[in-house]
């Protein structure tokens, strides 16, 4: 309970500091604000008014107690570009994201997981080889290379799927493999070396010489001790999707939170690339916080300690 | 007390050789060992660490480890064959026929599960039935055992519980299903001293209760002296003298169990030094010619370095000895 409440302040702690360096990063990235939102032929003066008005000659820290007041009462601004209100963004863009991740997540596991599993069985005989084989391509490929091979295997060569576009399943498929790939094959490591670390163990012999079956000491009790380990990653596998959303989303033209990210900076519309970035840290802060406490929640040791 | 007049015994292994295999070599660890157990007694089984007395307890449930198989002979339990047995068979058998109790009871419990949930599968996988029943029996069992607390306690996890307390839940574990064959291998070994005899003088009451065969693995003789009927002393994977516990201990034959005997720690008013028997087990890949103990033996003859001798009946004593002397104080 402790570990849990700790925790929590731990998370909140590194939000308020991450949505610090936020705040500073984009202001001391360089390029002008006003670029996006006036025409050429804005004088300069005009331009500097229009700063004022933004609130953007005032110190930094002093933007940021503003910035931070807004948010927290529910002001979240208008995009520079088209003067879209960013709460309807966050809708709009998350429910596309939330849709992708979700399916990347359950992919890293619902594959990852068996895979490892298989492989601890049959350690060092032809499946093993072939899935370790497997799970050392899929950590060195780059996803965004991945991505590039998959549109001109499955789309370009033959038309199985769309390239890009949203949001049917058709469409979902390839951006949430390729999102999914190197969790997976981390996944099958980890769950593998977690299997064998636990299969070694002495009360292995125990529930086998209680004459339980193979599939109950290895499904039920090897593997829900190798949960341990898989769980605590669990949480870095979100904040791994979150970051790597922002080239496949990018690719696979998917309007999720990454998509929009992109955009924003690429066009200086600060606001709009300020929250976002907040958004996206704020995930996998979060994914973080819910691992720790996955993991308390798993371990029978911890949770009453 | 032991070989009962017209009583089969329970078990009965014959030649049973088990083999390691390791980096391309083979050697034997349990060589042609031969050895009844019958209903309703305890038999002892003794010898230093390595001579192989836990791989022939593995070798009767089947649980060796990868690298180790059963390469010949053969294991008798109750008139069936376990060495060509079927996983599956095993498998019943197992718990509900032959329990194993195991050395270290702080990692021989999974450590995910409470004592309630491990002790309810184990009921629930060999006698079916409804959780109810289950429960009744897993407590009753733990009440047994002496385990305290038995009904708060089903819900504790193995960390929660001293070492003591986890040899009680393996007890329960091994008694559950009322088996005809205990085999407790270093039971107390992992235990404090004030512990260890608790636990013994319970494992050797729910034998005498339960009229089981027990087949107690040890190298601490004076458990044996405490609960054995029958003693086997193993070097280097055979039996060299087996007898009744009385009679070995009042008068060994074999030097290697005079040894044992002779270092017994015992109270003296002078301070004299521990006996230990000279040298160790050699490892099973370099195995003297004749007899295995010979290196060690202060009575060694010729004929021992060059003959191994057989394991021979000698009165209701086997001996495996070409030249046993009268045990002197040494």
């Amino acid at each position: 309970m402790r570990r849990i409440v700790s925790r929590t302040g731990y998370m909140i702690l590194i939000l308020v500091l991450s949505s610090i360096a936020v705040f500073y990063a984009i202001r001391l990235s360089g390029g002008d604000a006003t670029a996006a939102a006036l025409p050429a032929s804005t004088t300069a003066e005009q331009r500097e008014a229009f700063r004022e008005r933004l609130g953007l000659t005032a110190p930094i820290y002093v933007q940021y107690f503003e910035y931070a007041g807004r948010i927290l009462s529910g002001d979240l601004g208008n995009s520079l570009t088209n003067n879209a209100d960013i709460g309807d963004m966050l809708i709009r863009h998350g429910k596309n994201s939330l849709i992708l991740g979700a399916a990347a997540f359950v992919l890293v596991f619902a594959i990852g997981i068996p895979l490892g599993i298989w492989a601890s069985v049959r350690r060092n005989r032809a499946a093993d080889q072939g899935i370790m084989t497997f799970s050392v391509v899929g950590m060195a490929i780059p996803n965004f290379w991945l991505a590039l091979l998959a549109i001109w295997l499955f789309a370009s060569t033959f038309h199985l799927l769309p390239s890009a576009g949203c949001c049917e399943l058709r469409h979902l498929i390839l951006p949430a493999v390729v999102l999914a790939f190197e969790g997976i094959a981390l996944t099958v490591r980890m769950t593998r070396s977690a299997m064998l670390e636990n299969l070694g163990q002495d009360w292995v012999r125990t529930t086998r010489a209680a004459g339980l079956g193979e599939i109950r000491v290895i499904g039920k009790h090897a593997f829900r001790n190798a949960l341990i380990p898989i769980i605590s990653l669990a949480g870095l596998r979100i904040g791994q999707i979150v970051g790597y959303a922002l080239v496949v989303e990018t690719i696979f033209g998917w309007p999720g939170l990454g998509q929009v990210l992109v955009n924003a900076v690429l066009r200086r519309d600060y606001p709009v690339a300020q929250f976002f970035s907040l958004v996206l840290v704020a995930l996998v802060v979060i994914g973080n916080w819910l691992a720790d406490l996955g993991y308390v929640a798993a371990n029978p040791r911890l949770r009453r300690a | 007390m032991s070989e009962q007049d017209g009583a089969n015994p329970v078990l009965s292994l014959l030649n049973l050789t088990t083999t390691i295999r390791s980096e391309g070599h083979t050697f034997d660890v349990v060589r042609g060992l031969s050895l009844d157990i019958y209903p309703n007694e305890i038999v002892c089984l003794v010898g230093e660490s390595g001579c192989g007395k836990t791989m022939a307890a593995l070798s009767v449930m089947r649980l060796l480890p990868e690298a180790a198989e059963i390469t010949g002979g053969s294991i008798r339990f109750k008139g069936r064959e376990l060495v060509s047995a079927s996983e599956r068979d095993i498998r019943a058998i197992r718990a509900e026929e032959i329990s194993m109790i195991f050395q270290d009871p702080l990692t021989s419990l999974d450590p995910s599960f409470t004592v309630g949930s491990i002790l309810k599968e184990l009921i629930k996988v060999h006698r079916g039935g409804d959780n109810a029943s289950a429960t009744e029996l897993a407590l009753a069992t733990l009440v047994e055992v002496d385990f305290p607390d038995a009904h708060s306690r089903m819900g504790a996890y193995p960390h929660q519980l001293s070492g003591g307390m986890r040899q009680r839940v393996m007890i329960a574990m091994a008694l559950a299903l009322d088996p005809d064959l205990l085999i407790a291998d270093e039971p107390t070994t992992a235990l404090d001293v004030t512990v260890q005899a608790q636990i013994l003088d319970r494992l050797a009451e729910e034998q005498r209760q339960r009229q089981m065969a027990m087949l107690l693995i040890t190298h601490d003789l004076a458990v044996v002296a405490s609960v054995a009927h029958r003693v086997a002393v193993m070097y280097s994977g055979e039996i060299v003298e087996q007898a009744p516990v009385d009679q070995l201990f009042a008068d060994p034959q074999h030097p290697y169990t005079q040894g044992l005997i002779h270092a017994l720690p015992h109270v003296s008013p002078r301070k004299e030094p521990l006996y230990s028997i000279p040298g160790r087990v050699p490892p099973p890949q370099f195995t003297p010619p004749g007899c295995y103990f010979a290196p060690r033996c202060p009575y060694a003859i010729e004929r021992c370095w060059k003959d191994h001798p057989p394991l021979e009946l000698d009165g209701g004593r086997l001996l495996r000895c070409f030249n046993p002397q009268a045990f002197a104080s040494l």
